[in-house]
């Protein structure tokens, strides 16, 4: 779906043209953040998400300006160069001023032939009538599905919010290894296997990580830990250099990974209810307008149950919801004294050497 | 509420103001007395009055502290509600673009920037988390609130603000979440916002010490909504050619809509203005005095480059005579409706222009050249306000496609000078005044 | 032991310094980076050998540390700049606090501790305004000469605003300022304003209260420390030669190094 000579892009390619023959699935290409996937894969839909394209943002220039962060950049992008052929469909759902206009401006004003869906999902803090509101928007949502996809089967949905609330305790478990220290996987391969739930069926997902969790126990690891904050784990390289300086990533505040990956378990069985009781039992998130305490307390309690030292922001230029909590958050950690370091950075450009320094200064001082 | 800061706030509202505004005017009137202007037609009568007023506004606020509950709300909230409470409402927004007229954008922006508040965030909010760090404004001291009242219905950057403000306070922040309109507002939308209001009541009842009081409830709405008609018909003078009033000049009076809507004092001076307007156009009487082309503005003005781009243009025979921006306040208020006060409410707040798709705003302004009689559209491409300028540059495209007028995109900021380069405008305005004369 | 040898190959310069057992400086070099750090280390490592009168074969560790610190021949260990200049400036100054290093593309700012330990710090983002580079496009413009920056800067008697916060802007405005035959006195101080702005914004974060050190090339600037005293209202130590901060702080770690080994 993506470039083609980038091998993690061809399997991703590779598998959803499977999936599409194999499957008889249908294809949704979707934006950050927040969704009901249940919804989605009991309706036969795959869902494709698109976070970081690893594309050249060059058509993207022309429709957006040059302060605009590069997730929706490289989004764009993707759409433009003409690399959604596989898709059936987009769906928006409404993270940020950003996403909201790249939504209206696919659907406004580019001419693509593709249905385009928006999921608007309530902002804290939560009161009773988000809860209301949240459930009628996935049943309104599966009305306007329908009419593309066919009706939804009801016995289906129940079977894939349950296979939901299956994968979020794994990931929550692969968390807690992780967070003790006797996973072992190196932070790049436990992101670049995570990652992988931004485009597999959950059929073929779960066994990836029960097998990783049958194996024995490692031995505890003796490096440095830290915490892991921001919208996404791209650069990669950023991991892969925490891992030649001996830095364990114990847990993370990654919007794509924790922050909506993990949630309470649901306490209703009724599929429309337990989505909600999975969406309310998220960690706070500033897309969604949670107080920032919330958000300061939840990365304090990671800090402490893993012990790390020190969190690190790592920032998507130009993202306002992230850069609007950063001060407090900074601020909140170190009175706890836990170290920090925030830094910029552009998607899939690799790291500079000033990102390089700033990285090996900040293990020079919490070491 | 102590009763002293009550008798106080009192004694200033009926004798300390007017006193001290008698003084202003009596000042501001001697000063008046100078050379016509060879550009533009004679000055608004009642920018007088309007100043008075905004004056005395932020003087009042001095004395609202504990006096009366305050609260600070963004442009886009439902203050109505918060009016029948009788809360004391200080907008930020309006406080900002103050600021920026005033040049003051960076050295307040300079102050946030150091706590740790990206340069990348919106300017409104930079303005305003420097002036709470350090006390420092031009109207002498913003009342601290008691609650903040903010809704996303202009963009997601007031929430993220007013979470940092709630948190440095410690006090409520309410929300009113308006599900943006990808296509079409549904009924379960309608409902929601409903509920909040709702949920809100016995909030705000809390706070203010006081029951919602229907009647005033009532009254506000309707006078919101007479308001905003005034309003909007003092915008459809300038389809008049010559226009009577610049936008330049609207982006001023804009000021007792976004501030004041709901008060007496706001529908009053709407209709001194309109009927100077129409007065104005009865005898042909024009905002410049030669105007050869009509422009369209859209986003939030330039604050720092108002009085310069008007002599700019005018010089050039070139009247601003709409904005998608002043038209903001014109174009839902009107839904309200005192006997649903609440669903009218929501709907009138959820239509705004920024809690629009794209489609519609690229509607609106094909509507408004049409009846403005507009002839070319100047795009001020924000870098503070992402929901107002992502898709400008397709909109750009697709209104020169359908409309034939030429456009320019100026990059610059609605305060914080450093993002905006004098040459790189220049450059840019010369090759549009360019195509606007080649092309008819 | 004879001696050791900390070498800071920075994005404008590579400086070397030459350190006895006492931590006597024996010798140091400033050249020029280039294009090649490999080769500028072996040039400043040769011209500090000789100006010490060692033989470079017999040095006991290399430290390497600034942008090109892994492409050092005979690099023994590698440590980031940010310990460097903290260690260095506490050489001198022991009641460092603060180090303020403003080189040509980096502007840093350390929290120091005990013993010049580093705990916390803060980096300009990637746009070169309030660094060195901003500078020397500045003097390039103006035609004055690098170190000559500082004394037109005191030499001025009023002062142009510079607003701009990106190199390219700023450098448009320095053009229309010529152009309005503005002094260059007074374009110059507003220049080194923007600068101290810019790098003193970034010690807001941190709170300290004992000294403050700068560092780097553009501590040589007189003009920018002038500016600096003012903003932060305090007196700031200035190391004779602050370029090789850097350099003299890898040669103390490495001289530790060694020193640590022999006991452990
Ligand atoms: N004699 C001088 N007078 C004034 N300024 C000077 C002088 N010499 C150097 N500079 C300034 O110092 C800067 C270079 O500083 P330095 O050598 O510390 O940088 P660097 O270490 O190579 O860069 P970085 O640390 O960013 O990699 C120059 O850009 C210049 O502005
Ligand atoms: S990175 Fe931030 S600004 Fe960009 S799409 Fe994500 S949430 Fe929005
Ligand atoms: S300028 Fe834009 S982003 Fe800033 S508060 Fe106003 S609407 Fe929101
Ligand atoms: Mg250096």
């Amino acid at each position: 779906m993506i470039m083609n000579g980038h091998p993690e892009a061809r399997a991703r390619r590779d598998y959803i043209l499977e999936q599409k023959r194999g499957f008889g699935r249908r294809v949704i290409g979707v934006f950050p953040a927040y969704y009901p996937r249940e919804l989605l894969l009991s309706m036969n839909i795959l869902p494709v998400e698109i976070w970081d394209p690893p594309l050249e943002s060059s058509h993207a220039n022309a429709h957006l300006q040059s302060y605009i962060c590069s997730v929706v950049k490289q989004g764009l992008e993707l759409i433009l160069q003409g690399k959604c052929r596989d898709l059936d469909a987009f769906l928006f759902p409404h993270t940020c001023d950003s996403i909201q206009n790249l939504a209206s401006i696919v659907n406004d004003y580019l001419g693509i032939e593709k249905p385009c869906y928006f999921f608007y999902h309530p902002k804290a803090p939560y009161k009773e009538s988000s809860r209301w509101y949240y459930i009628k928007q996935l049943e309104d949502l599966a009305l306007r599905l329908e009419k593309q996809f066919g009706p939804l089967n009801h016995h289906e949905f129940k079977k894939k919010v349950e296979q939901g609330e299956d994968l979020r305790r794994t990931i929550g478990e692969l968390y807690r290894r992780r967070a003790e220290g006797t996973l072992g996987l190196s932070n790049v391969e436990f992101y670049r296997i995570l990652r992988q739930v931004e485009y597999l069926h959950p059929d073929d997902f779960l066994p990836v990580l029960t097998a990783i969790l049958k194996r024995p126990p490692d031995r505890k690891s003796k490096g440095l830990a830290v915490i892991v904050s921001g919208i996404l784990p791209n650069p990669p390289e950023v991991l892969e250099h925490l891992d030649r300086l001996g830095i364990n990533v114990a847990d993370d505040d990654f919007l794509s990974c924790s922050r909506r990956l993990l949630a309470r378990p649901a306490i209703s069985t009724v599929p429309f209810e337990a989505m909600a009781d999975s969406y309310f039992g998220m960690q706070p998130c500033c897309t969604k307008g949670s107080a920032i305490e919330d958000r300061l307390k939840s990365i304090l309690d990671k800090a402490k149950s893993s012990s790390a030292k020190g969190v690190i922001f790592q920032m998507v230029k130009f993202c306002e919801p992230e850069l609007f909590d950063v001060p407090i958050l900074v601020e909140g950690l170190k009175a706890e004294g836990l170290a920090t370091l925030v830094i910029d950075t552009e998607l899939n450009q690799g790291m500079s050497g000033q990102l390089v320094t700033r990285l090996e200064a900040f293990a020079e001082m919490i070491g | 509420m102590s009763l002293a800061r009550k008798l106080r706030y009192g004694f200033m509202k009926d004798v300390g103001a007017p006193l001290v505004m008698g003084l202003a005017g009596v000042k501001s009137r001697s000063k008046n007395i100078r050379k016509p202007d060879p550009l533009f037609g004679p000055p608004l009568k009642c920018a007088e009055r309007l100043k008075e007023i905004m004056t005395r506004h932020y003087f009042l606020s001095r004395y609202a502290e504990g006096a009366k509950p305050v609260a600070w709300v963004t442009s886009g909230a439902p203050v109505e509600l918060l009016r029948a409470f009788d809360f004391y409402t200080i907008y930020p927004e309006n406080h900002g673009a103050l600021c920026g007229a005033q040049k003051l954008g960076p050295e307040l922006c300079a102050v946030a920037e150091e706590k740790g508040y990206h340069q990348d965030l919106c300017s409104y909010a930079r303005i305003d988390l420097g002036v709470c760090f350090s006390g420092k404004t031009p109207v002498g001291r913003l009342p601290k609130p008691d609650l903040l009242f903010a809704s996303n219905n202009i963009c997601q950057t007031v929430m993220y603000w007013y979470r940092v403000l709630s948190h440095k306070w410690k006090i409520p922040l309410l929300v009113f979440d308006t599900p943006f309109n990808f296509g079409q507002i549904s009924r379960s939308e309608i409902n929601y916002m409903v509920m909040q209001f709702e949920e809100m009541i016995p909030v705000l009842e809390r706070i203010s010490g006081k029951r919602l009081d229907q009647k005033a409830f009532e009254n506000v709405m309707r006078l919101g909504k007479e308001s905003a008609m005034a309003w909007g018909e003092i915008l459809a003078a300038m389809k008049t050619v010559p226009s009577p009033m610049t936008i330049f000049d609207a982006f001023v009076h804009l000021a007792p809509i976004v501030s004041l809507r709901g008060l007496p004092v706001t529908l009053d001076y709407y209709n001194i203005l309109l009927s100077e307007l129409k007065d104005r156009i009865s005898k042909g009487i024009g905002a410049i005095i030669n105007e050869r082309k009509r422009l369209m503005w859209d986003n939030i003005a330039i604050w720092y480059k108002v009085r310069d781009f008007s002599r700019l243009f005018a010089e050039k025979g070139m009247n601003f005579v709409a904005a998608t921006y002043t038209n903001a306040w014109a174009e839902t208020i009107s839904y309200m409706d005192e006997t649903r006060p609440m669903e009218s409410l929501a709907k009138a707040y959820s239509l705004v222009i920024l809690n629009n798709n794209l489609d519609h705003r690229l509607n609106l302004m094909e509507r408004l050249i049409d009846e403005y009689h507009v002839d070319g559209l100047v795009i001020h491409s924000a870098r503070s306000c992402k929901p107002y300028s992502v898709g400008q540059y397709d909109l750009k495209r697709l209104l020169m496609e359908r409309k034939g007028i030429p456009s320019v995109v100026i990059e610059a900021d609605i305060t914080d000078y450093r993002a905006y380069s004098e040459e790189q405008t220049r450059t840019r305005l010369e090759a549009f005044f360019e195509a606007l004369e080649g092309g008819s | 032991m004879e001696f050791v040898v900390g070498i800071d190959v920075g994005s404008l310069s590579t400086d070397a310094v030459i350190l006895g057992e006492e931590e006597n400086i024996l010798g140091y070099s400033i050249v020029g980076t280039g294009d090649s750090s490999t080769d500028a280390a072996r040039e400043a490592m040769d011209s500090a050998a000789a100006n010490a009168g060692v033989d470079m074969v017999r040095a006991s560790l290399i430290i390497s540390t600034g942008y090109g610190r892994a492409a050092v021949p005979g690099s023994g260990r590698q440590v980031t700049e940010i310990a460097c200049h903290a260690a260095g400036a506490y050489h001198f100054f022991s009641d460092t606090e603060l180090v303020i290093d403003i080189g040509g593309q980096d502007s840093k700012v350390i929290r120091v501790g005990k013993g010049g330990k580093v705990l916390d710090f803060a980096m300009n983002d990637k746009c070169a305004a309030g660094t060195g580079r901003f500078l020397e496009v500045m003097s390039a413009k103006l035609k004055i000469p690098l170190d000559q920056m500082g004394t037109f800067s005191l030499a001025a008697r009023g002062e142009a605003s510079i607003s701009s916060v990106c190199t390219v802007f700023a450098e448009s405005e320095v053009v229309s300022l010529v152009a309005r035959n503005f002094p260059k006195e007074e374009i110059v101080k507003g220049l080194h304003r923007s600068v101290v702005n810019r790098v003193w914004a970034m010690t807001r974060q941190m709170s300290v209260k004992g000294g403050v050190t700068m560092t780097g090339g553009v501590a040589k600037n007189t003009g920018v420390v002038a500016l600096m005293e003012e903003r932060l209202g305090r007196k700031i130590n200035v190391p004779a030669e602050p370029q090789i901060i850097g350099a003299l702080g890898a040669a103390l770690m490495a001289l530790r190094h060694l020193k640590g080994a022999a006991a452990g």
